[in-house]
C-alpha cells in the first residue's frame, strides 16, 4: 500500500481522543441523585456482559472511524484483487487496414482482432475511459456498450490507413483524460510494412503506456494486382491496360470499363499482362482490373481511369529542332498524338494558340520571341542566356509521377524566365514542372508550357536521354491539353491538392462535392475512381487504389513488434488478453472505499448507540 | 391536563377540589349513588336470604317472593397509605412534579371524591416511621385534616411500608379499602406479607406504584455519572445513553414482578408515571371503591 498524502496518517493519533475520553470519563463520573439505583444495580448484575460488550463495541467503532478517516485522508493506493483494476484511460487501436481482410487458417483476421477487442472490453470497469481508434483515424469514445456497437460496425479499409495518425490520435485521447493511468492498446495483424516507419517511431506518447497484441496466424499464399495502367493514356478506337501481378501461379484476370467487360485472360508467374480491347464509349470513364479472388480480396482489384477520344493534335515549328521533331513523329506513330492544328511547339508563340514555347537556339532571336510572348499574352520573358553545368530537377508533384529516377540530365545553356513587370503584382497561376537549382526551367500556365532551354544537345542532355520521348508525350497529352487536369493517382486517405481547373469532384458513389482549386483535401478512404469536374464536364480523374505494400505477406510476431514499438506484448489468447491488459494498471485508490467505510462505521455506531438509547419498555396501561 | 401545569394553578386544597369535581362530572351515573335507606329494586328470594327484607305486601298480593333491595346504608371506610420517604422527593426533569407532590395531589383529590360520596377516609403517611395516622372519618373536617397533613414534611431515610400498612389495617376496624401510594423502592417481601394480612382481614388493597418517567426509561441527559440513591446511599456508575434499553428492560421486569405479587394476594396494582394525568390513578382507585357493596 502506498499513500499520496502520507503526512495525513498523523491524523490517526486522533484515535486516542475517544479512547482518552472513554477512560477519563470513567474516572470523573459526576454523582447524580437517582432513587432507582437498585434497578441500575440489578440491571448491571443481570446484563453485566452485555453492557461490557456494548461499551467495547462502541469504543472500537469510534476508534475505527477516526482511523479510517485518517487513512482516507492519506489517500492510499493498493492492489485489491476483488476490487478490480484502477480506473484506466485506454484507447484501443484496431488495425482495420486492407490486410485485415485476409482470411487465415484461424479465420478472418479482422474478426479475430474484433474478438480480442471484445475480450478487453469485457474486463473494463465502469470508471474506465475507453476509446476506439481505427486506422483511418476515426476515434470513438464511450461506455463499453457503445464501443461494442462500434466494433461491430468496423469494416476493413481499402488501403493501409495511417498507423502513425491512429497512434497519435489514440495517445492524444488518453492524454486528455484526467485519469492517472493512460494506455494505448494496438490490435494488429503485425504486417511489417504498416509499422516499420519513421512516422510511427516519432509519435509522441510520453506518459502513455503502449501495449500490442498480434493474433497467431497461418498465412496462405496470396496473389495481388500491383498495377493497372491505361496505355496510351488517351484511347482512340482501341486501347490497352498493362497489368502487373504478384503471383506464384497462373491467375485469371478481367478488365471492365464502365461496367462492361473490356478484356480477360490469364497471367502466369512472370506477372505481366496486356489487356487489349476496343472501348465502346468516349470521354472519361472508370475501369477496373481484377484477379480471381483469393484469401485477401482487397488486393485483387485495382481501379484506373481511361480517357477515350482523339489524340491531341500537334503542330511542330522548325525552330523546335530535330530532337523534338523526331520525338513527335514517334508519338504520332504510336497513336498518342496526331498532326494538325492544335498545340504549337517551337521557339514561337501565337495569340490564342496553345503552345510549348522553347528558348531559341540563337540568342539574337530572343527579342522577337519575347515580343511574340507579349502578343500571345504569356506573362513570362526570357532573360539573357546563362551557361553553367547544372542538373535538371523535375518536380514530381507537378508532373504527377516520379520522374527523378536515374541520373538527372544536365543543362548547360538556359535563359532565366522572368515575369513581366505588368504581372508582378499578381502571380499568374502556374506549375513549375522542372528547375535548375531554385530557378524554374519548365513552367506550365493556362494554355502554354514554356521551357528555359532549347531542346538540343548543346543546351541540355534531356533530348539524349531515354526519358525524353515519354516526358514530351506526357507534357503534350496529359499536361497541356487545354482544359484537362489529367489523372491523379493516390492511396486511400492521402492528402492532396485540388488541381487547377477543377471546381468539383464527382465521387464514385455519384455524389458531387464542390472543391476549390489549390485547397488541400483528403482522398476518399474507399478505393475507386472519382472525376474532377468543371461545371458539367469531366476534366480529369482521381484514382484511389490500395498501396501495393498491403499485399506483402511479411508479418512480425508480437514479441518483435513489441520490441520495435517499445511496447508491452499482450497474449493473443482471448481468455488472457483482458486480464493481461489491465493487470499492470496499477494499484487502486482506496480513499473512496475508506470514506464509504467511514459512513458505514458511523451508521453502525449510531445503531449501536441507538440500541442503548431506545426504550423498549411496553407502554403502561391506563 | 399536565399534572405539573395543573398543580401550579393553586394550592393543594383548591386543586384537589377541581380534580374531584372534574372526576365526578366525568363519571357515568352509578347504581350506588345513594346513601340513604331508599328502596332500590326487587330480586327473587333465594333460600338463605334474610327474611326481614322480604316484601310481604307483594307476597300477599301477588304470591311472589321478592326481596327488597336498598341502597347502601353504611359508608366505605378507606385508608390511604402514602410514602413520604426521601426517594419520593425526586423529579427526573424540572418540568415535572416530584413523586411526592404528584402523590399529594392524587391523595387530596381521592380524599375529596370519597368524602363527597360520604365515605370515611383516613391517611397514614410514612417514611422510616409513621409521620401521620388519621383514622377514617366521613365529615368535611377530615378533608382539611388530611390536606393539612399532606403539607407536612417527610423525607426520612427509609420506608417502613409494612408498618404503615399494618397501622392502616388497625385503623380500619371493619372491611374496607386500603390504597398504598408509593414508589415501592422498598423490600417487596415485607410489603407482600403485610398486604397478604390485610387481604386476610377482608380489606380491598390497591397499590399505586409511582414512578418518574426517568426512573422508567432512564432518559436522563447526563453522560457517564455515578448515580446515588438519596435514601440508602447506594451508588452505581452508568452512561444512560448506552444502557437505556437494558435498564428499561430491567424496570419492566420489576413492574411485572410487582404485578404478579399483587395478583397473587388479590391486590390491585397499577404503575403510575408522574407525567400522566391524575385521572388515570383516580379511576383505578375509584374502581376499587366501586367493588364494595
Amino acid at each position: 500500500m502506498s499513500f499520496l498524502a502520507p503526512w495525513a496518517l498523523w491524523l490517526g493519533v486522533l484515535a486516542a481522543v475517544p479512547l482518552a475520553l472513554h477512560l477519563w470519563r470513567r474516572r470523573t463520573a459526576a454523582p447524580v441523585a437517582f432513587p432507582a439505583v437498585r434497578y441500575l444495580q440489578r440491571m448491571a448484575q443481570d446484563h453485566a456482559r452485555e453492557v461490557r460488550v456494548q461499551n467495547l463495541l462502541l469504543l472500537l467503532l469510534r476508534l475505527a472511524i477516526v482511523a479510517a478517516i485518517a487513512l482516507a485522508a492519506a489517500r492510499p493506493f493498493a492492489a485489491v484483487p476483488a476490487a478490480g483494476h484502477a480506473p484506466v484511460a485506454m484507447a484501443v487501436v484496431l488495425d482495420n487496414s486492407l490486410s485485415s481482410q485476409a482470411v487465415t487458417d484461424e479465420g478472418p483476421m479482422l474478426a479475430r482482432l474484433r474478438e480480442m477487442a471484445e475480450a478487453i472490453l469485457a474486463e473494463a470497469g465502469g470508471e474506465d475511459r475507453l476509446s476506439l481508434v481505427t486506422m483511418d483515424g476515426v476515434t470513438l469514445g464511450g461506455d463499453v456498450a457503445t464501443l461494442r456497437s462500434a466494433l461491430a460496425e468496423v469494416t476493413p479499409l481499402d488501403g493501409a490507413g495511417d498507423a502513425a495518425r491512429a497512434l497519435t490520435r489514440a495517445a492524444a485521447v488518453v492524454r486528455e483524460s484526467p485519469l492517472a493511468i493512460r494506455q494505448v492498446v494496438v490490435l494488429t495483424d503485425g504486417q511489417r510494412t504498416s509499422w516499420d516507419s519513421a512516422a510511427i517511431a516519432a509519435v509522441a506518447r510520453e506518459g502513455v503506456g503502449l501495449r500490442v497484441a498480434v493474433p497467431t496466424s497461418t498465412w496462405r499464399p496470396n496473389h495481388a494486382l500491383l498495377e493497372a495502367v491505361a496505355v496510351p493514356p488517351v484511347w482512340g478506337s482501341a486501347g490497352a491496360v498493362r497489368l502487373r501481378v504478384a503471383t506464384m501461379d497462373s491467375v485469371s484476370w478481367r478488365v471492365q470499363v464502365e461496367g462492361r467487360t473490356f478484356a480477360r485472360g490469364t497471367v502466369g508467374a512472370e506477372g505481366t499482362a496486356i489487356a487489349r480491347g476496343r472501348p465502346m464509349t468516349r470521354g472519361w470513364g472508370a475501369a477496373t482490373a481484377e484477379l480471381a479472388p483469393d484469401e485477401l480480396r482487397g488486393d485483387d482489384r485495382r481501379h484506373l481511369a481511361v480517357r477515350i477520344g482523339d489524340p491531341p493534335a500537334v503542330e511542330v515549328d522548325p525552330s523546335s529542332g530535330p530532337f523534338v521533331a523526331r520525338a513527335v513523329d514517334a508519338l504520332i506513330d504510336a497513336g498518342r498524338l496526331r498532326r494538325g492544328a492544335g498545340t504549337l511547339i517551337g521557339a514561337i508563340a501565337r495569340p490564342g494558340v496553345t503552345a510549348v514555347v522553347l528558348a531559341p537556339t540563337d540568342p539574337l532571336r530572343l527579342p522577337d520571341l519575347n515580343r511574340a510572348l507579349e502578343r500571345a499574352g504569356i506573362p513570362w520573358r526570357y532573360a539573357a542566356p546563362r551557361r553553367s553545368e547544372t542538373p535538371l530537377r523535375f518536380d514530381a508533384m507537378a508532373a504527377g509521377k516520379e520522374v527523378n529516377d536515374g541520373q538527372a540530365p544536365m543543362v548547360r545553356r538556359w535563359y532565366p524566365l522572368t515575369l513581366t513587370s505588368a504581372t508582378n503584382t499578381e502571380m499568374p497561376r502556374v506549375d513549375t514542372l522542372a528547375r535548375i537549382g531554385e530557378a524554374p526551367w519548365a513552367l506550365r500556365g493556362d494554355g502554354y508550357l514554356i521551357i528555359a532551354s532549347p531542346l538540343d544537345d548543346l543546351a541540355t542532355d534531356l533530348p539524349l536521354s531515354a526519358r525524353f520521348v515519354p516526358w514530351l508525350g506526357a507534357m503534350l497529352t496529359e499536361r497541356l491539353d487545354a482544359g484537362e487536369v489529367g489523372v491523379i493517382e493516390t492511396v486511400p486517405g492521402a492528402m492532396l491538392t485540388v488541381p487547377r481547373g477543377a471546381d468539383a469532384l464527382e465521387l464514385s458513389e455519384g455524389e458531387l462535392r464542390p472543391m476549390t482549386a489549390g485547397a488541400q483535401m483528403d482522398a476518399p478512404w474507399r478505393a475507386g475512381v472519382s472525376f474532377w469536374r468543371r461545371g458539367p464536364t469531366r476534366v480529369g480523374a482521381l484514382v484511389v487504389n490500395p498501396e501495393p505494400a498491403e499485399s506483402d505477406p511479411d508479418r512480425r510476431d508480437v514479441a518483435a513488434l513489441a520490441e520495435l514499438l517499445d511496447a508491452t506484448a499482450l497474449p493473443s489468447d482471448l481468455r488472457a488478453i483482458g486480464p493481461a491488459t489491465f493487470a499492470t494498471a496499477g494499484p487502486r485508490p482506496l480513499d473512496r472505499a475508506l470514506l464509504l467505510l467511514v459512513v458505514l462505521l458511523l451508521l453502525a455506531e449510531a445503531l449501536a448507540a441507538r440500541r442503548g438509547r431506545r426504550t423498549s419498555a411496553p407502554s403502561l396501561p391506563d | 391536563m399536565d399534572p405539573a401545569a395543573l398543580a401550579a394553578l393553586g394550592r393543594l386544597e383548591v386543586v384537589s377540589r377541581w380534580l374531584a369535581q372534574g372526576f365526578l362530572q366525568g363519571l357515568h351515573r352509578s347504581p350506588k349513588k345513594g346513601f340513604s335507606v331508599e328502596f332500590a329494586e326487587h330480586r327473587p328470594y333465594q333460600p338463605g336470604d334474610d327474611l326481614r327484607f322480604l316484601d310481604w305486601k307483594v307476597a300477599a298480593r301477588a304470591d311472589r317472593w321478592l326481596l327488597k333491595q336498598f341502597e347502601e346504608e353504611t359508608n366505605l371506610r378507606a385508608t390511604i397509605v402514602l410514602d413520604v420517604s426521601r426517594s419520593m422527593d425526586w423529579q427526573g426533569a424540572p418540568t415535572r412534579l416530584t413523586k411526592a407532590a404528584y402523590a399529594s395531589h392524587l391523595v387530596a383529590a381521592l380524599t375529596r371524591i370519597l368524602l363527597r360520596q360520604r365515605d370515611a377516609v383516613g391517611l397514614v403517611r410514612f417514611d422510616d416511621e409513621i409521620r401521620t395516622a388519621l383514622p377514617p372519618r366521613s365529615n368535611q373536617q377530615q378533608g382539611h385534616r388530611i390536606i393539612a397533613a399532606l403539607e407536612e414534611p417527610g423525607g426520612g431515610q427509609g420506608s417502613d411500608a409494612a408498618g404503615a400498612l399494618a397501622r392502616a389495617g388497625a385503623l380500619v376496624t371493619r372491611r374496607g379499602m386500603v390504597v398504598l401510594v408509593s414508589d415501592l423502592l422498598l423490600d417487596p417481601d415485607e410489603v407482600d406479607a403485610t398486604v397478604r394480612g390485610l387481604r386476610a382481614q377482608g380489606h380491598d388493597v390497591t397499590v399505586l406504584h409511582l414512578l418518574d418517567p426517568a426512573e422508567r426509561r432512564f432518559d436522563l441527559p447526563q453522560g457517564e455519572s455515578t448515580f446515588v440513591d438519596p435514601e440508602g446511599g447506594a451508588a452505581e456508575r452508568a452512561i444512560p445513553a448506552e444502557v437505556r434499553t437494558l435498564y428499561a428492560s430491567t424496570v419492566g421486569e420489576v413492574l411485572d414482578e410487582w404485578r404478579a405479587r399483587c395478583a397473587a394476594v388479590g391486590a390491585s396494582y397499577e404503575p403510575v408515571l408522574t407525567d400522566q394525568p391524575f385521572a388515570l390513578p383516580l379511576r383505578r382507585a375509584f374502581a376499587a371503591r366501586q367493588r364494595h357493596p
